[in-house]
């Protein structure tokens, strides 16, 4: 695989905008990849472009269009850790908090040297009843450590102390992982180059019990983040998965994924959320989907917010008596 | 140190003067260009009126180059179109402040055309919504800055797509009405600019005017191919047709001519709905042949498919095998042609846009492939656009010129049905004043690869492919820009001296794309 390389390679084709959710919401230049790439390349500062590496949402749909091969997630998140040193922040208890469990660190997990790992992240660790479902579904164990203060801080733009970082990756070593955080999955690709890892959708997806539960009447919403991340081969998996089982998708003509959350989690304090509306608005514009299925728990909240359809996630779909009687409209 | 004496004559009085190069003819790519002057009063009135113009690296750097990554300048300020009510604000505050206003869509020109040597730089992809689909009467209303994909995935949700665009994802619906527009349908349907039924366009001094064949339509003939000297074009209905995936032929040649004559075959009886002419230099000649139903292929297939002279992927291989193997000391050619074809042909293939053998989005699987396999930070294409008759020619000498200045290079050649009603829109545009029935243009396009060539390189190399449209009496799609010293030669004085004459009266300051044309 060729090195990827930096801003400085940007030859301003554009490509980027036509997948980017924020410049789809701001129909400025400025607010896209490109954008950002082009103003480095002139000598802006991070400070000057705060606005557009704040509203992005790192769903990396930029990543894989980009003919230059340039780190564009890689970027925002740099410029995002260059702009909090540059500025800053007094007084945010996030951030206090976050560096604080950096620095603390957690204890070494118990887990047997080679047994599959689960890292669930914390949206699905607060979600006691699907988290043990995923678990028996997928037959793995559940790190302790699953790295959602480093994910946080990759978002945030918070340094990650050299001694957080090694032992986390400490604790993954020699497992194979499944990863429901897909910006986490972004980076182990990149820190365990060698290490098998996948997405959460992508393995619930692969079991018979989930997979046979799929409706040609269902839309399908990927998560984005660990679908970019491993692009090639997440496109040929999704397109299999199309082809047998007739869901729509929610893949624009690129097959990119069209990510229903504008701004993952709330970033820095005053700081507007990006517009879920407006994604949920252009993923259903021409759907006749009856149900949706969602990968990730953060998209099945804004959905089920947003519109009326029932919202089911992958893993309920493993025929689970007690998930059914949990979400019975989701099951007709 | 002996200095000796200069001799006298042999220095000019200023040896730093700009006339003090002697014996070195300069062409003058860059002429005298707007100094600021004004520019503060400008952007008070500007801002006066509620115009938001930004200014700094932060904004200008993106629009430092074009596509043709050649030409190189920054605009003072940039405004980002939001409305034709704010773009007519500007228009109205840059005449009366004479600040020039350079336009720009997706700004995929190659010759510096929306490239702002200073004045502001209107960015239009901030209009580009569409405003209305019309399912039954298969029409579309779309702010014009919009790029055509988009218009495609908006159109896709209905099950609908637009009529033909130029196989590229950034090209935007504004620019492309403004220039012509090609794809390979264009033998069929004609260039994208004829599928336009009306625009909304501001002029230079500030009006807007929604103009047609029926309204406004002196105007509307001007805007449309009119290289964006008399009016900005804030919205557009198109036409629009039902969306078809497309079964997909290639043919194989390894002659330049027998390829055009079979292309022009196909075109002259209506034999296929999309083709065209993608080369690796002239050694590998492939010819595109594709159809929106099962009909049309299989009509293809039974009258028109047999008289095709060109050879299937494994036939040519082995012509190729034998080719080569007589001339191994051309084997490095060989090499390369194998190597490209590797590379290139799966992107063509991939699955994820196939189904049960046809093709879906052609664009995209078109256009990504152009950018990974042929985009470079600069790309110099210049074009000829002939009558059918000369086109043979015109290729065959601009391929020996491409041969001359490149190693490696591509052409792509396709046909375009002229409207016989349109022919007003035609006039100084790329269409060639004498094409009947159809147009037929060529791009020559070197591959970079990485190499460094100096602009004058460049130049000679595109001067020397227009030369031969001079000798023909062809046209140019790209003749703006740095381009824009053969207009007088290819048009005439009479017919530009009509145009300038139009423009100082639609334009009195001339702010509107300085030095695009005029």
């Amino acid at each position: 695989m060729a090195a990827l390389r930096d801003y400085a390679a940007c030859s301003g084709c554009s490509l980027c905008r036509l997948v980017c959710p924020m410049w789809r919401s701001h129909r400025d230049p400025r607010f896209s990849a490109e954008g950002l790439a082009k103003a480095l390349q002139h000598g802006a500062t991070p400070a000057q472009l705060a606005a557009p590496i704040e509203a992005c949402s790192l769903c990396g749909a930029c990543d894989p269009v980009c003919p230059e091969r340039i780190d564009l997630p890689g970027m925002v998140m740099d410029l995002r850790l260059r702009l909090a040193n540059s500025l800053p922040l007094a007084g945010s208890p996030l951030f206090d908090d976050l560096r604080a469990s950096l620095q603390r660190g957690t204890k070494p997990s118990a887990a047997s040297h080679s047994a599959p790992l689960l890292l669930p992240g914390p949206d699905l660790r607060g979600d006691a009843a699907l988290l043990e479902r995923v678990r028996a579904l997928l037959g793995l164990a559940v790190a302790e450590d699953d790295g959602a203060d480093i994910s946080l801080a990759l978002e945030l733009g918070v340094g990650i102390p050299p001694h957080r970082l090694q032992q986390f990756l400490a604790s993954l070593g020699g497992h194979s992982i499944v990863a429901a955080d897909g910006l986490l999955l972004r980076q182990l690709r990149r820190w365990l180059p060698g290490s098998q890892r996948m997405g959460l959708g992508a393995a619930l997806g692969s079991r018979p019990a989930v997979r046979s539960n799929l409706l040609a009447t269902d839309l399908y919403v990927i998560e984005a983040r660990a679908y970019h991340a491993d692009y090639e081969r997440m496109v040929a998996y999704y397109d299999r998965l199309q082809l047998e089982t007739g869901c729509a998708l929610n893949l624009d003509l690129q097959r990119i994924a069209i990510p229903a959350v504008a701004q993952e989690r709330p970033q820095k304090p005053g700081l507007a959320r990006g517009d879920d509306a407006a994604q949920v608005r252009w993923i259903l514009q021409g759907s006749k989907a009856t149900r949706i299925v969602v990968e990730s728990l953060a998209e099945r909240a804004v959905f089920e917010r947003l519109c009326d359809l029932p919202v089911v996630h992958l893993a309920e779909l493993g025929e689970d008596p007690e998930m059914i009687k949990r979400r019975p409209h989701a099951f007709g | 140190m002996n200095i000796p004496p200069v001799e006298p004559g042999t220095v000019g009085p200023c040896p730093v003067a700009p006339d003090a190069l002697q014996g070195i003819k300069r062409q003058q790519t860059n002429p005298s260009r707007w100094n600021g002057a004004g520019w503060q009063d400008f952007v008070a009135a500007l801002r006066a009126s509620g115009v938001e113009l930004a200014e700094g690296a932060a904004a200008c750097g993106v629009y430092a180059t074009d596509a043709g990554g050649t030409a190189y300048g920054l605009p003072h300020g940039v405004v980002l179109a939001r409305s034709a009510v704010q773009v007519a604000q500007l228009l109205k505050a840059a005449q009366a402040h004479r600040v020039p206003v350079t336009v720009r869509g997706g700004g995929l020109t190659t010759e510096g055309e929306s490239v702002a040597f200073g004045g502001v730089l209107l960015d239009m992809s901030g209009m580009s919504r569409v405003l209305k689909i019309d399912a039954a009467a298969l029409t579309v209303r779309t702010e014009a800055g919009i790029y055509w994909h988009s218009l495609a995935e908006e159109l896709r949700r209905e099950n609908l797509d637009y009529l033909s665009a130029p196989l590229n994802l950034t090209s935007s619906v504004g620019g492309t009405l403004g220039v012509g527009g090609i794809d390979v349908n264009s033998a069929r349907l004609g260039c994208s600019a004829d599928q336009a039924l009306s625009l909304q366009v501001v002029t230079p001094t500030g009006d807007i005017v929604e103009c047609s064949d029926d309204v406004n339509a002196e105007l509307f003939q001007r805007v449309i191919l009119g290289y964006g000297q008399f009016g900005v074009i804030t919205e557009a209905t198109l036409r629009v047709r039902p969306y078809t995936p497309l079964s997909m032929h290639y043919y194989y040649y390894s002659s330049l001519r027998t390829a055009i004559e079979d292309l022009q075959m196909l075109d002259r009886n209506d034999a296929s709905d999309y083709s065209g002419i993608l080369t690796i230099m002239d050694c590998a000649v492939n010819l595109l042949v594709a159809f929106d139903s099962d009909e049309r292929e299989a009509a293809f297939r039974t009258n028109w498919e047999s008289r095709l002279r060109g050879h299937g992927e494994f036939g040519f291989a082995l012509c190729m095998l034998g080719h080569y193997a007589l001339r191994p000391w051309k084997a490095g050619e060989a090499l390369y042609l194998l190597q490209r074809k590797q590379a290139v042909f799966p992107e063509f293939r991939r699955p994820e846009y196939m189904r049960d053998g046809k093709m879906h989005d052609r664009t995209v699987v078109f256009s990504r492939a152009v950018w990974k396999h042929w985009g470079s930070r600069q790309m110099v294409i210049p074009d000829l656009a002939t009558p059918a008759d000369k086109f043979i020619e015109a290729v065959e000498r601009g391929n020996a010129v491409c041969r001359k200045y490149f190693r490696h290079y591509t052409l792509y050649c396709v046909g375009i049905k002229l409207r016989p009603e349109h022919k007003p829109h035609y006039e100084m545009s790329c269409v060639p004043p004498d094409a009947e029935g159809w147009a037929y243009g060529c791009e020559f396009e070197p591959m970079i690869e990485g190499a460094v060539y100096s602009r004058d390189h460049f130049q000679a190399f595109k001067n020397a492919i227009y030369d031969i449209g001079v000798d023909l009496g062809a046209s140019y799609y790209r003749f703006g820009g740095m381009m824009k010293g053969y207009i007088r030669r290819i048009f005439g004085d009479a017919l530009v001296d009509r145009h300038l004459a139009m423009k100082r009266r639609a334009d009195p300051a001339m702010i509107l794309n300085r030095d695009v044309i005029f």
